[in-house]
């Protein structure tokens, strides 16, 4: 750990760790596809930090190589994917919200308090350095569900499954310091391809429906 | 009995690869049937040595005991045959002009993907790396669901990649729950993902973090299980992907998706007793039978009947597991099994109807066992079946469960016995108004080609489900002791 004493750098990867919470509020205030997409990326600039972070303060070498990761896929290729696939569509914003935006808010604090409860008996299992990780990865995967549940464009809900896998990734480096590598490499693969997958679904609606307003799948009811 | 293992995981792979240059359609039908051969030789060896008690490892990676095995043993015979019916489906496409030849090509790549993760997921010795193999399975799937791009296919793909990469996701949450709990005991390192040592450690994991972990994974997995509430993407998904497809997704998938709730549970078990992960089980697989009992009733599209059956079943099995005891999880294993080859054979039928008549409309589809005996009779036998007919195996089963729950909890065996009931009228009615009477449509041939795959599937699931019901074969015996075992109980199967 060097020359950095212990609680500075609990408080440096905490600061870390609220920031990507911080971006979460943000995407979900946001209307316009693309500034998602943009929040999106910088959530995962922050994510890549705080496993920098955690990297440098604990001396698990193999954390960085995930940061790396992080940065070339979540922040420039899947943005990338979902900048081309928006430049397609039809619709710059979202009109229409299941949810509107400060009942959203509201919802998103709540959810904020419930992970912090849930996780709370089992938070001195936890490393000192990132005790307050665990709780915030939750709240970040519960606001990630909530978007896609609010969201009614494919695009943003994507947006909503990326930040779940921000919130889990946060969850598997700060609060267990990082799984073995082959892991951590299989579910950025994983990731990647379901990137991938997603965007070529998102092409085929907007060329099959004229749409990507999910709204409008209706043909499979009972 | 490494190698054996390494192919049985290794040849869909190689398929796989080599199926993408297939330039000629008998060049496909020789690969997938020497691919099919390899996969029941090597789950023959591989079955034969774990019935005699020993576990095979290969390094630290790979691991297959008697609950892995037995999945292989599922995903290996009906793989195989579903490779043949894959064969003559597609290749019917193929001729009718449907599909064109590199996207035949491309449509066996995935499916031997497909089969590929599964068989991975169900041996590998890490919690998550089976995670890992689990999600490639879900990957591939997602694009063999939306293969016809169809309107209806693109909204069944689109439900499907939505719930079950968000399912997916929470089970891996749970997974890093795991882990979180694990390397307090035994330290950052790829051991505290290890089955074997979370099976040795777990009395000492934390017990609040496990029961958390639980629900995440069972909700996670149990999306991919079909389980209610989270079911809503099945009946669209095997209603519109290609029928080789929708009998893969409930013969196999929904298994292995059970196989990764049941290995949590065996852990968890350890940890906090039975008393917490019994009661959530039989809850949800009570809900799960009564939500599958009302949508038969409305179905339109044999498909999705089928597919509403699959989770019906797969509520009976949790039920099972729920009730515990030997009895118990023997029935709900023993059920998974059945289960795997019934629905298999009811969409082998289900698909040649397809074919042959050129919609899924209940209503319009009469008179199959007149027009098409084969068909029509594996239909109505299947139906039979997974209506819990004896002599069949789900029969065996569901007495089994009834029994064990009224032991237990009366009201649990009422409960569970009118929904059967109901579930048994509706699926018999609707199978046997297809299967018997006049036909009135016109039949839409197939080639002989297409005809010789199809029957031969069809002919040796039949048989197998036929084997199954009337007589317990030595090696699935010598398999159920160790299985059982794992669960902290000890079946005695005479």
């Amino acid at each position: 750990m060097g020359a950095i004493r212990p609680d500075i750098a609990s408080q440096m990867v905490d600061l870390c760790s609220a920031l990507l919470l911080l971006t979460c509020f943000a995407i979900v205030a946001q209307r316009r596809l693309s500034a998602c997409v943009d929040l999106f990326a910088l959530q995962s600039v922050f994510l890549a930090v705080t496993a920098a972070l955690v990297a440098f303060l604990t001396g698990i070498h193999h954390i960085y190589i995930a940061a790396l990761l992080t940065v070339i896929i979540k922040v420039i290729v899947i943005p990338r994917i979902l900048k081309k696939v928006i430049e397609r569509l039809n619709v710059t914003r979202e009109l229409v919200l299941n949810v509107n935006i400060p009942s959203s808010l509201l919802i998103c604090g709540a959810l904020v308090i419930l992970a912090f409860y849930i996780t709370q008996p089992i938070i001195s299992l936890g490393f000192l350095l990132t005790k307050d990780s665990l709780a915030i990865a939750l709240a970040i995967v519960l606001i990630g569900f909530f978007t896609m549940i609010a969201r009614k464009k494919a695009v943003t809900q994507v947006v909503g499954f990326l930040v779940i896998e921000n919130g889990l990734f946060l969850g598997a480096t700060a609060a267990a310091y990082g799984m073995p590598l082959i892991v951590e490499l299989g579910v950025f693969f994983d990731v990647l391809v379901a990137g991938l997958i997603i965007g070529i679904f998102t092409h085929r609606l907007q060329d099959t429906f004229d749409s990507v307003d999910t709204s409008k799948l209706t043909e499979l009811r009972e | 009995m490494e190698l054996a293992l390494l192919v049985l995981i290794g040849a869909p792979l190689v398929a796989g690869l080599l199926s993408l240059g297939a330039r000629r359609r008998r060049w496909m039908e020789w690969l997938q049937c020497a691919h099919a051969a390899v996969l029941l030789a090597a789950m023959s060896v591989v079955v034969i040595n774990v019935a005699e008690g020993s576990v095979i490892t290969v390094g630290i990676l790979l691991r297959a005991d008697a609950l892995s095995v037995f999945l292989d043993l599922m995903l290996a015979f009906v793989g195989a045959t579903g490779l043949l019916y894959a064969l003559g489906y597609m290749g019917e496409e193929l001729t009718r002009g449907h599909v064109l030849h590199r996207r035949y090509n491309r449509f066996f790549c995935l499916f031997n993907l497909y089969l590929f993760a599964m068989l991975l997921a169900a041996n590998v010795d890490n919690i998550a790396l089976m995670w890992i193999a689990i999600e490639g399975s879900t990957l591939s799937a997602a694009l063999l669901i939306g293969f016809e791009k169809t309107k209806a296919a693109l909204e069944a793909g689109w439900k499907y990649i939505i719930l079950s990469f968000v399912g997916i996701a929470l089970a891996l949450f749970g997974t890093v729950l795991v882990y979180y709990a694990s390397e307090h005991v035994l330290g950052v390192s790829m051991e505290a993902l290890r089955w074997e040592e979370l099976y040795r450690v777990a009395p000492d994991l934390n017990p609040t973090a496990l029961k958390l972990a639980f629900v995440f994974v069972l909700i996670g997995y149990g999306t991919k299980a079909g389980v209610a509430p989270m079911h809503t993407w099945l009946p669209d998904a095997h209603g519109e992907a290609p029928t080789p497809v929708s009998a893969m997704l409930s013969g196999l998938m929904l298994n292995l998706a059970l196989y990764a709730v049941l290995r949590l549970k065996s852990i968890v078990d350890r940890t906090v007793g039975v008393d917490f992960t019994g009661p959530i089980l039989l809850a949800l697989g009570l809900l799960s039978v009564a939500i599958a009992a009302i949508f038969l009733l409305v179905q339109r599209d044999y498909k999705r009947l089928f597919a509403y059956s699959s989770i019906e079943h797969v509520g009976i099995a949790l039920v099972g597991f729920g009730v515990g005891g030997p009895v118990g999880v023997f029935g709900g294993l023993f059920h998974m099994f059945n289960h795997a080859l019934a629905k298999s054979t009811a969409f082998y039928a289900a698909g040649m109807v397809v074919l042959r008549r050129g919609h899924k409309t209940i209503e319009r589809v009469t008179g199959l066992i007149r027009q098409m005996p084969l068909v029509g009779g594996s239909m109505l036998l299947a139906g039979l079946a997974l209506a819990g007919m004896p002599p069949f195996g789900l029969f065996i089963s569901e007495v089994l469960i009834a029994t064990e729950a009224y032991g237990q909890r009366p009201w649990v065996a009422y409960v569970f016995l009118s929904l059967l009931a109901v579930a048994f009228a509706t699926l018999l009615y609707q199978v046997s108004r297809m299967a018997l009477g006049e036909p009135t449509e016109e039949d839409i041939p197939v080639t002989d080609r297409t005809r010789r795959f199809t029957t031969s599937a069809l002919v040796v699931n039949l048989a197998a489900m036929g084997y199954a019901g009337t007589h317990m074969p030595g090696f699935l015996r010598d398999l159920f002791i160790p299985m059982t075992r794992l669960f902290g109980v000890m079946v005695e199967i005479p």
